[in-house]
């Protein structure tokens, strides 16, 4: 185990002056990086820092104009992705990329050809103990004969590095492999990416949770701007300096500070907006009861399966409620209609913004006015949108939210996810709802993005709206909610307060209920 | 590190190094996003090159008789494949409708607009009971409406004993006129055009002018995300199917109209030609929508190459030969784009 600084001898991958350029963008600008074998690397960047084409060029899914490649000393010439894995590349992405209905062993053999009986049948004996090896390496406890569509998301990530170590991958590449994990999901992951470095295999971890980088990495590589930066052994940076090197700010607010800084209390004594009482659904919610006030900010705290997501979607009537009753403004909402709660003040921003946040194929601009829509119209009675009026609404929210966008028609689908993020928030502020649930609205965002959105939370709860805040990142909870609610299992389990939000006291509660 | 970074590589790709290209004229590109309207115009071209009487005024007005029908389903189409949804029972309704209206008028001697009215109510009947099983019930469409599809064809030839009706005597001329007339201050076209091309501006204003009509591509992007701001995609994936039922008895009155005849399986020789007329015109879009002028140029293309192919004298073999191999041709310029995006 060596964490010594890059150009040693014996380095497994060179990257020499790689540039690669997109129209209007220097996507990745001159990288020279050289990675040891077995060595965890962390590649950490805000979004657009050129973390991704430089994975992509590395891949060979993307080629570079500028620098080249090379392999134990050898030039590396990729052509197709096909070149890549040859060479003992393996990716790991954050879209999981198996297919779901074939078994396990089949997606971990996938692509190095099953064996055969006969040369024509697959030998399917044969083929499962050949994937029961590197599963087994990684200490999973997976069944090779499982759909892998039937896993939990975690063994699903596993499986893929599982095709990594049956194509002899000597370079790993997970990019956000922590993504919808639970804490004991994330700490199998650790060992197992542990001991792949042990067996001599170079990682390489992309996440923009800091937490793991420094838990987890020996090194960290540090882009922006498609710059590299920073390239250091982790033990020699904390987390503030770390921010710096990301965001080419000097210094990094903990959440502490942050709430203290920014004067987090206890929640303001206004009339109740969103009262949930008595709330159960077959989605595994039970029995759930709270209110939100005007201009509060309120926290959903919990771990991933909790039943957080769950709760607020049937609250918001995008599922179905089997009992309890929910009002806002005092007026009762009898469910399972999304337009209906539109309608009496509520909004909910989902959990995934690809699947269920935006339409990728719309413009920015279609995406804004999309739940607004009957307030552009020309003439009130004529249902048809005055596309000056679209336009007009979306260019203010694109320049209030600082969307970085080249106009609004630019399709969603391009933009980062910090961007596409954004979109999202536009969609509901244009919409004017009074209560607003934010359901982990920083996933993936990068760490200026992330304040952003933070800030765009509490204006709105300056100017009078309710909000609801869900995040797995509990420093979030604390740097900006003046009550944080802890969900177990679909219960609320605790409640905490004013000065009683801290991170301490959320994990506590949340790990005292098994 | 030796600094090579002046050095362009040119990692094995000679197309790689066209930066630029926004400035430059980029004839792949042009060739992807114009592919349907390059193969239109060169079929044009060549036809008239071949014989003059292609484009006579009097083929043109011939053909777009002759096209109406398949314009009418082609639009009706539009409409639910722009939310994702297939319907295949458009060319059952069709049969069924028109077999039924001819039936009544020319064996029961029903007064032609009471026909009409029944094979409308019958249409919008057989699209309710798709929009019901495929929007609130969650059947998959394509097979959904293959089944209504196989049920009305069984419908079509109770009616019609599996026979051609004729009955040009029996018929009333004001309902031939929906098929053959030229109306009053408009004697350009018959009758089925102008139908046709209302429908067209109609469902136009439809689709790219209203609300409903953007919350139908929304629903055909992504219909949770639509649902979960507030739109009602089950009501709207439903009056998709209806249109479609509507825009087939439309079709069913013109057809039978102009021919004085209700002929078996009419709509089946229709079904597939209006899916590649849509299909067409979302690949001649830019952002590879389906869409109503994109239709509206889709049935031009089909109906040019058919009739310039017949006027040069070819038999049906060489006829279909050449559309699907026009059709591949213009579907393979748009994916040549696309896989470069």
């Amino acid at each position: 185990m060596t964490a010594t600084a890059p150009a040693t001898l014996e380095s497994l991958l060179d990257v020499s002056g790689v540039t690669k350029r997109y129209p209007g963008v220097l996507a990745v600008d001159d990288v020279s990086l050289s990675l040891e074998a077995g060595q965890i690397v962390g590649l950490v960047g805000k979004n657009g820092a050129g973390k991704s084409t430089l994975i992509k060029i590395i891949a060979g899914a993307e080629h570079a104009d500028e620098g080249h490649l090379e392999l134990n000393g050898e030039p590396l010439e990729l052509h197709r992705p096909h070149d890549a894995t040859d060479a003992g590349l393996a990716f790991v992405h954050q879209d999981l990329q198996d297919v779901g209905d074939l078994s396990v062993a089949e997606n971990v053999m996938m692509g190095l050809g099953y064996p055969r009986k006969m040369g024509l049948f697959v030998d399917w004996a044969e083929l499962y103990r050949r994937a029961t090896e590197p599963i087994a390496r990684l200490e999973a406890d997976i069944d090779p004969r499982e759909p892998v569509g039937e896993l939990s998301v975690a063994k699903q990530r596993l499986v893929m590095i599982a095709r990594g170590l049956a194509q002899q991958a000597q370079l790993l590449v997970l990019d956000e492999p922590s993504a919808s994990l639970t804490d004991e999901e994330i700490e199998h992951l650790f060992a197992a990416v542990r001991r792949l470095r042990d067996d001599g295999i170079t990682v390489v971890y992309v996440s923009h949770r800091l937490e793991e980088i420094f838990e987890l990495t020996e090194r960290v590589i540090v882009m922006r701007n498609g710059q590299l930066v920073a390239d250091e052994p982790t033990a020699s940076l904390n987390r503030s300096l770390l921010i710096s090197h990301i965001t080419g700010h000097e210094h990094a607010q903990t959440a502490t500070e942050r709430r203290a800084s920014r004067g987090v209390g206890s929640r303001p004594d206004t009339e109740v907006v969103l009262d949930v009482d008595g709330v159960s659904a077959d989605t595994g919610v039970h029995d759930c009861s709270f209110d939100v006030r005007k201009g509060e900010i309120l926290g959903l705290g919990g771990l991933v399966g909790s039943g957080r997501t769950e709760m607020v979607r049937v609250v918001f009537g995008a599922d179905r409620r089997q009992e309890g009753s929910v009002r806002v403004h005092g007026q009762e909402i009898h469910g399972n209609h999304p337009a209906e709660s539109m309608a009496a003040g509520l909004a909910l921003l989902p959990e995934d913004r690809k699947t269920q946040g935006n339409i990728m194929d719309f413009s920015v601009r279609n995406n804004i006015t999309l739940a607004s829509l009957d307030r552009h119209r020309m003439r009130p009675r004529v249902p048809a949108p005055l596309p000056r009026s679209e336009k007009q609404a979306a260019d203010r929210r694109i320049d209030r939210l600082s969307i970085a966008t080249p106009h609004d028609r630019q399709l969603v689908r391009l933009l980062s996810g910090g961007n596409q993020q954004k979109v999202v928030i536009a969609k509901w502020l244009e919409q004017g709802a009074d209560v607003l649930i934010f359901d982990e609205p920083t996933i993936g965002v990068d760490v200026d993005g992330k304040e952003e959105i933070y800030d765009i939370m509490e204006e709105l709860a300056a100017e009078g709206k309710a909000v609801v805040f869900i995040s797995s990142e509990f420093s979030e909870l604390v740097g900006v909610c003046q009550r944080v609610l802890v969900l177990h299992e679909g219960r609320i389990v605790g409640e905490l307060e004013g000065d009683e939000v801290t991170e301490p006291a959320i994990v506590e509660i949340c790990y005292s209920q098994h | 590190m030796a600094e090579t970074n002046t050095v362009p590589v040119p990692p094995g790709s000679p197309k790689g190094g066209s930066e630029s290209s926004r400035l430059n004229f980029d004839p792949l590109g042009f060739i992807s996003t114009y592919g349907v309207f390059i193969t239109l115009v060169a079929c044009i071209v060549i036809f008239s090159v071949l014989d003059s009487d292609f484009i006579e005024i009097d083929n043109l007005r011939t053909q777009l008789g002759l096209a109406a029908p398949l314009l009418m389903l082609s639009l009706g189409l539009t409409v639910v494949l722009a939310m994702g949804d297939f319907d295949l029972s458009i060319a059952g309704t069709l049969s069924a409708c028109a077999a039924a209206i001819v039936v009544l008028i020319v064996n029961h001697d029903w007064p032609w607009g009471l026909a009409v009215l029944v094979g409308i109510a019958f249409g919008l009947g057989i699209g309710a009971i798709n929009g019901l099983l495929v929007s609130y019930v969650e059947m998959p469409s394509f097979i959904t409406t293959l089944a209504t599809f196989l049920i009305l064809l069984g419908v079509e030839y109770m009616i019609s004993d599996g026979r051609n009706i004729t009955g040009a005597a029996d018929m009333p001329d004001l309902y031939r006129d929906l098929g053959i007339g030229k109306p009053e201050p408009f004697t350009e076209f018959t009758s089925p055009v102008w139908i046709a091309a209302g429908l067209a501006i109609i469902l136009w204003l439809l689709m790219s002018k209203t609300e409903l009509g953007r919350y139908m591509y929304a629903i055909g992007g992504n219909s949770e995300a639509a649902r979960l701001s507030g739109i009602n995609v089950k009501a709207l994936r439903a009056l998709g199917f209806v249109i479609v039922g509507f825009v087939a008895v439309v079709a069913a009155v013109s057809q039978t109209a102009r021919t004085a005849s209700s002929i078996p399986r009419v709509g089946i020789s229709l079904l597939l030609s209006a899916y590649a007329a849509a299909f067409l015109g979302a690949a001649a879009s830019r952002k590879g929508l389906f869409n109503v002028p994109g239709t509206v140029l889709g049935v031009i293309f089909l109906q040019a190459v058919q009739s310039g192919l017949t006027i040069l004298g070819y038999d049906r073999d060489i006829l279909d030969i050449s559309r699907g191999s026009i059709l591949v041709l213009a579907m393979l310029l748009t994916a040549l784009g696309a896989r470069r995006r």
